[in-house]
């Protein structure tokens, strides 16, 4: 069976998931319809956030695979030379 | 079966893209309110985010609920044993018996 701290970081894993979809789902398809003079817009940035953020996050990330993908090409291409 | 798994998928998010490019582009007219508008132009930065959330959510749940396979694992052991039973029968020495 997976470890009680397995578990734990499994729940860890979901719990992130369910937050991030419901605040997101929050600031993007309920706020358009909330008045701009409610309260519940403090709790949320603007809404060129909402796209700059996850645009912003997916770039840096593909920008960390291609580094990790060219870094090991790099060390096992160095390898075969070296045998 | 019909189309495999990948096309499908292309096929319904490429009908999405090209009716949510016409929207943008303005090729055709749609009366929505401004809210809906807002809404329509994040809807495939949304979706994608959503897939996100439910690949995280499969990972964490397929953690939470990895097993053990004790019944695999135990009829392995007998089969091994009764391998190794069997080649010993046929005269099979086992490196690890040597003396």
């Amino acid at each position: 069976m997976a470890s009680t701290l397995d578990q734990a970081a499994g729940w860890g894993l979901v719990s992130i998931a369910g937050f991030v979809f419901t605040y997101y789902s929050i600031w993007v398809i309920v706020l358009p319809f909330v008045d701009p003079d409610q309260p519940i817009h403090q709790y949320f940035l603007d809404r060129f956030y909402a796209v700059a953020g996850p645009l912003v996050a997916g770039v840096i990330l593909l920008m960390i695979i291609g580094a990790l993908i060219v870094h090991d090409t790099m060390k096992s291409r160095k390898k075969v030379k070296t045998s | 079966m019909g189309l495999p798994k990948l096309y499908q998928w292309l096929l319904g998010a490429g009908s999405f893209m090209s009716v949510w490019l016409a929207y943008v582009a303005g090729y055709f007219k749609a009366d929505l309110s401004d809210g809906m508008n807002e809404v329509i132009l994040v809807l495939p930065l949304y979706l994608l985010m959503v897939f996100a959330c439910f690949s995280l959510a499969v990972v964490g749940y397929r953690v939470t609920t990895f097993n053990d396979c004790v019944e695999a694992s135990e009829e392995l052991k007998q089969q091994v044993a009764e391998a190794k039973a069997d080649l010993e029968a046929k005269g099979f020495k086992y490196a690890s018996d040597w003396k």
